[in-house]
């Protein structure tokens, strides 16, 4: 080839001139915590299984989900999903549809079978739990999964507790439920029901350590002036003789008045209905706004035609007769006050449902196992009790009452409890910065609104199928932002004005930090600020 | 074919008989009919294999150019005035990477203040580029010029200007011989460059040279483009076999056996200056005209040798560098000794150039100035 004289050069020939030396600021591919994994407190690696989702590759999303949470069916029906409220793309056009995708995943592993992977046989130490519900059952599959020998004990008919007793069948049936225990069952863990333990100090000597997980079963007695006569129920009785198909259900009539507002009194007014009550009325002190309960949960109670009573409380039930204060409420000063204005409502039955105590009697004569004022059972930073070895968790040490959180609760406390049984101490790994909407590059994600599934729901105990089938779980999936975290969507390779990115076959990327002149470019287009731009 | 067609219709159809693969422009007045001419041809089908890229400036439509040439491909652009200013720095590029891009220059001059007429100040502000330029005197002869340019272009490696006078030319219609394909595809074969960019084979174009070569760079550009003259001249007679038509080259002679005083101008106003020759001659004058066809590279030998037996030279320019003056008629004094030469400035910014202004002006005697303004209003310069 003739080439005219240093106009044309071999391509080879720049190269010796390494650009890099210019730069001042370098980037990096950094890996920074998504707003979902951050947000879920049983800290599931949500983007990890959405990943494996998007390829079609749903069993291993399902064990991504099991590191974290023994159950998928169950959480997808019943968590209140602070993932998605955390979701940045709730910000564009709707959130991921994470606990639907979680639950469609779940309900597939059902379908197929899916069982947890068996470790090697490890000599482990023997552990008692006392409660088989989310928190203790949740302890029990991490325990075994560290080797130990677990041992459930349960004082109802069926274990569950909460998940069983508490929600009603039509947000979670009880094949669902049954299943995701079973498979904690073939797992190795023993579960021994209608067992009331009298002696946990006897326990402790057969056991190398014991894990308190008997939940807040207690109903909190209203502060109610109730005459004689008057049909007063509570929601937690109501639900337990429900479960347990007890022919001698609460007389509830056709109207009803729930008092709370919490998720249990959703609950309780929604089961009211389904069971022939007409009329159902929810009443709360503070205003809608201010309820604790799911907003998913009250939108469908509203739209069963459940009507709720804000600013007001009961003061006195006079058989059918119910007085109602009104009152004002100063949200910025969280102060709470009776108006002086009274309301009286008429009612063949008043359900309260305004929060749960741990049963003190249970302890009363154990010395070192103190129940507070609060109702919760005193624990040290490591969740054990006054007596070495025994741990407490779940709804019975917290306030935050959800299967979401007692689950998180178990996985805790099997890590402490093995480092006790080791004589270790648990290290926390150190977490990432948590990503923020501003960081993202959302321009380049194609608009794709979320689809809400609303399917009309008849009043009755029956579940509405919603779950996604494989296509439809990757669509869902594939919304994902992927924040924080590289998806080699190659926009760095394409925008590098210096053509520094190495992309290796498998897909990864790296900087040639030998002609990268720290421009930034690539940092300012990646779509889901997973590069980050270093001082030199 | 013999066709009534608009000057930028008939540069449109001989480009398209060149078979380019790429066309990239951005509007301005008055070049713009040529390549929405393109345009056209290309969406119709009847220009195949070509892509028709659109851009948001001059200077990314040059450098699309330089892209596509580097590549191997036969190229085109367009432009006029300011459109030339902007792209200026890759004008300098394509003659520096020796890519042999033809590009048509609608002549007009340059603001402020704005004006879209015709003169030459746009042409002359490239004049030092590197790129060999033009001037076509008829829209007959815009049509031949862009046949001969890839040709003269891809033999010398060097990027081709064609001027042709806005408006005088892209807009008026004039009778022209639209040769057939097969006869343009005998006579301008097949682009495929030696050196082009090729991912197998990779090179770099234009990359830092430093003050070791710089020089012997420049020096072995001015050399091969004043070489190029003969290949200049040998493709002009090639032409002319082929066709059967006198086009291009490097001047063009008219009346100018015994005349005494020589006109020199390129471009369009040849027309006029004929017109005047012809009633003065027949007065028995004895007036010459040379219109210099081939601007750069400058033939001076050439036009040395015609000039040879005149006694005064006037050169009628369209435009002038503010400071010194023509542009043409200095270079002209460099290739001429000895010999009484009058720049005439006319025609600047569209302004008409008559007969007679152009017979006043050639008939003087005796001129003391050796630049005069046609046409100048002296009332608004006194007032002034």
């Amino acid at each position: 080839m003739n080439k005219p004289f240093a106009v044309v050069l071999d391509a080879s020939t720049s190269l010796c001139n390494k650009t890099g030396s210019w730069r001042t600021k370098r980037p990096e591919y950094i890996t920074r915590l998504p707003p979902c994994n951050s947000a879920c407190p049983a800290g599931e690696n949500i983007q990890q299984w959405l990943y494996f989702a998007i390829e079609g590759k749903f069993f291993d999303a399902w064990k991504v989900m099991v590191e974290r949470n023994p159950f998928p069916a169950v959480i997808g029906r019943v968590c209140y999903s602070m993932c998605e409220k955390a979701c940045n793309r709730a910000i564009t056009d709707g959130a991921v549809n994470i606990n639907l995708l979680e639950r469609s995943i779940g309900d597939l592993a059902i379908a197929k079978g899916w069982e947890f992977e068996k470790n090697a046989n490890y000599p482990g130490k023997k552990i008692l739990i006392i409660g088989a519900g989310p928190s203790g059952l949740s302890a029990a599959y991490f325990l075994k999964k560290l080797g130990h020998e677990v041992t459930i004990y349960d004082n109802h008919k069926k274990p569950g507790g909460m998940m069983r007793y508490g929600v009603p069948r039509y947000r979670l049936p009880n094949n669902v439920l049954d299943t995701e225990i079973k498979r904690i069952v073939n797992f190795g863990v023993k579960i021994i029901c209608d067992k009331k333990i009298d002696d946990i100090c006897a326990a402790i000597k057969e056991f190398d350590a014991v894990y308190i997980a008997v939940g807040a079963s207690i109903a909190l007695k209203p502060d109610v002036k109730i005459e004689s006569g008057s049909n007063i129920v509570d929601a937690v009785g109501l639900f337990q003789k429900l479960e347990n198909e007890d022919k001698d259900l609460p007389y509830l009539g056709q109207t009803v008045l729930v008092c709370g507002g919490g998720n249990t009194a959703i609950d309780a007014a929604r089961s009211s209905l389904r069971l022939g009550a007409k009329n159902v009325k929810i009443i709360y002190r503070r205003t809608i706004d201010d309820m604790p309960a799911n907003e998913n949960e009250i939108g469908e109670a509203l739209a069963e035609g459940i009507e709720i009573l804000c600013l007001r409380t009961i003061s006195k039930v006079d058989k059918n007769k119910i007085f109602v204060d009104k009152m004002n409420y100063d949200r910025e000063a969280s102060i709470l006050s009776k108006s002086g204005e009274l309301e009286i409502l008429y009612a063949d039955s008043v359900i309260f449902a305004i929060g749960q105590s741990v049963d003190k009697d249970m302890f009363s004569n154990i010395e070192g196992i103190n129940v507070s004022e609060n109702g919760v059972i005193e624990v040290d930073e490591n969740m054990m009790t006054e007596i070495p070895g025994v741990f407490a968790g779940g709804d019975a040490i917290s306030g935050k009452r959800t299967v979401t959180h007692a689950i998180a609760w178990g996985k805790k406390a099997s890590n402490y409890i093995d480092a006790y049984l080791r004589s270790t101490k648990v290290t926390k790994p150190p977490k990432n910065e948590v990503i923020t909407f501003k960081r993202l590059n959302v321009a380049y994600y194609t608009k794709n609104p979320r689809k809400n599934v609303f399917i009309p729901m008849d009043i009755s105990f029956k579940e509405k199928d919603t779950s996604y089938s494989g296509k439809k779980i990757i669509e869902e999936a594939s919304r994902c932002f992927s924040c924080g975290n590289c998806f080699h969507c190659d926009n760095c390779y394409g925008y590098c004005p210096d053509g520094t990115i190495i992309k290796h076959k498998d897909g990864s990327l790296e900087f040639n930090y030998d002609y990268c002149k720290g421009c930034g470019i690539c940092a300012s287009e990646c779509p889901c600020g997973a590069i980050k731009m270093i001082e030199e | 074919m013999l066709c009534q067609l608009e000057g930028s219709q008939a540069i449109a159809r001989a480009i398209a008989l060149c078979r380019p693969k790429v066309v990239c422009a951005y509007p301005i007045t008055p070049q713009t009919h040529i390549v929405e001419g393109l345009g056209e041809l290309v969406r119709s089908g009847e220009l195949s294999e070509c892509e028709f890229i659109n851009v948001e400036s001059e200077m990314a439509a040059l450098s699309v150019a330089i892209g596509s040439e580097a590549a191997g491909v036969r190229s085109y652009t367009a432009t006029s005035s300011q459109g030339l200013l902007y792209m200026m720095e890759a004008v300098y590029n394509a003659s520096g990477m020796e890519l042999p891009i033809v590009m048509t220059l609608g002549n007009r001059t340059i603001g402020a203040p704005i004006n879209i007429w015709n003169d030459h100040s746009d042409a002359m502000s490239a004049r030092d580029a590197g790129w060999m330029m033009f001037f076509a005197e008829t829209n007959q002869e815009a049509l031949d010029l862009h046949i001969q340019a890839f040709k003269i272009a891809e033999k010398t490696k060097n990027p081709v200007m064609i001027c042709v006078d806005g408006f005088i030319l892209t807009h008026a219609y004039e009778r022209v011989d639209i040769p057939s394909q097969e006869e343009v595809d005998k006579f301008l074969p097949f682009y495929s460059p030696e050196v082009c960019l090729d991912i197998e084979e990779p090179l770099a174009m234009g990359a830092m040279v430093s003050p070791d070569y710089f020089m012997e760079v420049r020096y072995i550009a001015h050399i091969k483009q004043m070489k190029a003259i003969e290949t200049i001249g040998s493709i002009s007679e090639e032409f002319f076999q082929k066709f059967k038509r006198k086009s291009g080259g490097f001047l063009r002679e008219y009346e100018i056996d015994g005349a005494e005083t020589v006109i020199v101008s390129m471009g369009s106003v040849a027309g006029t200056i004929k017109e005047v020759i012809d009633e003065l001659n027949a007065n028995g004058e004895k007036i010459g005209l040379l219109s210099l066809i081939c601007y750069r590279p400058f033939p001076a030998d050439i036009l040395n040798k015609a000039l040879k037996n005149a006694k005064k030279i006037i050169v009628v320019e369209k435009a002038f560098a503010i400071g010194i003056g023509g542009f043409l008629s200095r270079e002209i004094e460099l290739a001429i000794k000895d010999k009484e030469i009058v720049s005439v400035i006319a025609g600047i910014g569209g302004r008409n150039i008559t007969r007679s202004m152009l017979k006043e002006c050639f008939l003087q005697k005796n001129n003391n100035q050796s630049t005069k303004f046609l046409g100048l209003n002296e009332g608004i310069i006194e007032a002034q």
